[in-house]
């Protein structure tokens, strides 16, 4: 950490804030620039509260050195993470594809679906029965019996399920019946949820916040790495920026600068990240062309009548072209020796 | 448009606004819901000002229905247009490839990039003569000295030229020096200087302002067609969002919204919307996944040493491999003839 002194700030300013340093049995290096004084704190590795200086007399400006998370970051674990999905490993090289409606509706519904998405290519069925809808008027899920007809798909299709929770209280009971747990973006600072998500064993698909900075992201997955659930897979799904054009912004960045700072996997989620179902084909390409380890994507059997997200869903038949088109990309990529990290 | 009258609106009031529409030649149709009544109004083509109808009583609110552009929409015009940059064509499926320096700064620096960005497989040299820069204690770029050079790098290698101008008055100038004038982020709506561009034959590369939306940049297109130009290029550069982890957010979301919106082409260049020269290539990739219509990146033999633009350029070597990967996305994508134009 730095502390940057004003350029009015005294000696005894100077001394004081450095007898602080000390306190806290951490060591001061000054630096006496022409126009002001830096101080360089440096201690055992443990995070140092800015707070502890920002409000003493002649404090400027305080600049963090080291990165808040350690367990999820690449200095930490520098190869890439392998998380499972089922059979399949995400983060292995091969763009891994989560498909599905947004919501389950009914029987029918989900099962034309999960057969769809399996004929497709995909290697786990998403939908949610617990939906955390932005008007309490709208269409809140099934509950329980959503997470029955997911176990059926499974049944049937032996795709592996992805649904999300909502609530810590329910995270035993989606875990009994799912092979991942995913947190939404509404929910991607629900601090209690994220602990009782690390408590478990699941694999867990953690959405940025659309508000959230790729920091804020990186320390809600560490709440669940460190409560011993290593298992985390990180999803951009688009932030909120002064655009309307497009439902969310896709922060196609988040990419390789995730691949660069943590050793967990990163999805896309074009389907949120657009809102339009036009383009949702365009952003899954371009996604694991900048190195995304695998795609979420809305599919509903007839979107116009879809309970959520219509908009944005894609059919079946689209789907499938879809994974073919990412597969092209996916394999020109392994073809051209082009890795997803990030060039450094 | 749609004129939405309040709830409280009366009889009256009502009957006031329809008598407004009709004094402008325009016609009412009027929908009764079972709260409130709203108004199409329907007229000829020509646009309609909102604020005609915003202030009298009993209007909540006015939504535009018709796109403000028109010579820039794909309703307009339903083909790709396909733009000069010297014998080079862009928007015919092939990537174009726009490489070199920020700025201008030396006969050694420019000559030495343009021979590299040649070598390396790019379409045109770039390079800034006169440059718009945050500070105005940082460099300003070498003027008409710096366009010289560019001419002369051009003798060398036969790249066309692309180069930036910030004041209608330099116009004439850069315009007998250059083949394409580009139109910089922070002057995306200086209208005095689309207006001059659009008076010129040369072809414009048009950038988008950093907090433009879609449309405001649609609309600053329009100024330059309006003026009968023809010949303008679309640049997604980056937004400002609140994320800080890159320069700018790339707003990936805007290629394929612009193609579905647009007959004129897209590029992106990813080394300001990233601004870190590790995630250029992840991002060059991503953009023609995504179905840009080519990229423009900033290389420099000594990006160390460089005037402005270090941290995000690329070195000659790196920008080699990095067309290599680009070519590979589109060779597999025209291998299995897949159209990277949006959905519809």
């Amino acid at each position: 950490m730095l502390i940057i002194m004003r350029t009015s700030a005294t000696k005894a300013d100077v001394e004081n804030v450095v007898a602080r340093v000390k306190s806290f049995d951490l060591d001061a290096h000054l630096s006496d620039g022409a126009e002001r004084t830096v101080i360089g704190v440096v201690g055992d590795g443990r995070p140092v509260e800015k707070s502890l200086f920002i409000r003493l007399p002649g404090v400027d400006n305080i600049v963090p050195i080291s990165k808040s998370y350690k367990l999820a970051s690449r200095e930490f674990y520098p190869k890439n993470s392998l998380v499972p999905i089922g059979e399949n490993r995400v983060g292995n090289g091969s763009a891994i594809i989560i498909g599905g409606p947004c919501a389950v509706e009914n029987r029918e519904q989900l099962l034309e679906a999960a057969q769809a998405v399996k004929d497709a290519g995909a290697h786990a069925l998403r939908g949610g029965a617990y939906k955390p809808r932005t008007s309490p008027y709208s269409f809140q899920g099934m509950g329980e019996d959503g997470l029955k007809l997911l176990a059926e798909a499974r049944d049937l299709t032996g795709l592996p399920i992805v649904t999300e929770i909502i609530s810590p209280e329910l995270v035993p009971l989606v875990a009994d019946y799912a092979d991942v747990l995913q947190i939404g973006a509404r929910n991607m600072q629900n601090y209690s949820l994220l602990k009782a998500a690390g408590l478990t064993q699941r694999t867990i698909l953690l959405k940025r916040g659309m508000s959230a900075t790729i920091s804020d992201f990186l320390m809600a997955a560490e709440y669940i790495l460190s409560k011993g659930n290593q298992n985390v897979i990180l999803c951009e799904r688009g932030i909120r920026t002064f655009e309307t054009a497009t439902r969310n912004t896709t922060d196609i960045n988040a990419i390789p600068v995730l691949k660069s700072l943590t050793h967990l996997p990163v999805m896309l989620d074009p389907s949120h990240s657009t809102g339009d179902w036009r383009f949702v084909s365009s952003l899954a390409r371009s996604g694991i062309a900048a190195g995304a380890d695998g795609l979420v994507i809305e599919v509903h059997p007839d979107p116009a009548n879809a309970l959520s997200d219509g908009a944005q869903s894609l059919k079946p038949k689209r789907f499938a072209e879809l994974v073919n088109q990412v597969n092209i990309i996916a394999n020109a990529m392994k073809a051209a020796n082009i890795t997803a990290l990030p060039e450094g | 448009m749609m004129i939405i009258m309040k709830t409280s609106a009366s009889q009256e009031e009502l009957e006031n606004v329809l008598a407004s529409v009709k004094g402008l030649k325009l016609h009412p149709h009027r929908i009764s819901g079972s709260e409130r009544n709203v108004i199409g109004v329907v007229g000829d083509g020509r646009p309609i000002e909102p604020s005609n109808f915003i202030r009298l009583p009993g209007v909540a609110s006015v939504i535009p229905i018709s796109k403000p552009y028109k010579l820039a929409s794909r309703e307009f015009y339903p083909e790709n247009t396909l733009i000069p940059i010297g014998d080079h064509v862009v928007g015919n499926g092939t990537p174009t490839i726009i490489g070199g320096p920020c700025a201008v700064e030396s006969r050694d620096q420019i000559l030495e990039v343009a021979k590299a960005v040649k070598e390396a497989g790019a379409h045109a040299l770039r390079g800034g003569a006169f440059k718009p820069r945050t500070s105005p204690y940082s460099f300003q770029g070498m003027g008409e000295d710096g366009l010289k050079l560019l001419a002369e790098a051009r003798d060398l290698t036969g790249l066309p030229i692309v180069t930036e101008v910030t004041s209608p008055d330099l116009v004439p100038l850069v315009a007998d020096y250059a083949e394409v004038l580009q139109i910089g982020a922070r002057n995306m709506q200086n209208y005095a200087l689309l207006k001059a561009a659009g008076q010129t034959n040369r072809t414009v590369l048009l950038k988008r302002g950093m907090s433009a939306t879609i449309n405001d940049l649609l609309m600053a297109a329009e100024y330059i067609l309006a003026q009968g130009n023809q010949n303008v290029i679309l640049c997604e550069r980056g937004i400002r969002t609140f994320e800080t982890a890159t320069r700018n957010t790339t707003d990936i979301n805007a290629i394929p919204v612009l193609q579905a919106q647009t007959h004129l082409p897209v590029i992106l260049d990813p080394s300001h919307s990233t601004g870190h020269w590790e995630y250029v290539s992840a991002l060059a990739r991503s953009g023609i996944a995504a179905g840009a219509d080519g990229i423009i990146v900033e290389v420099h033999p000594d990006p160390a040493c460089a005037l402005s633009d270090g941290a995000q350029s690329l070195k000659p070597r790196r920008f080699k491999r990095l067309v290599k990967q680009v070519n590979a996305i589109a060779n597999a994508l025209k291998a299995e003839d897949i159209s990277t134009n949006p959905l519809q």
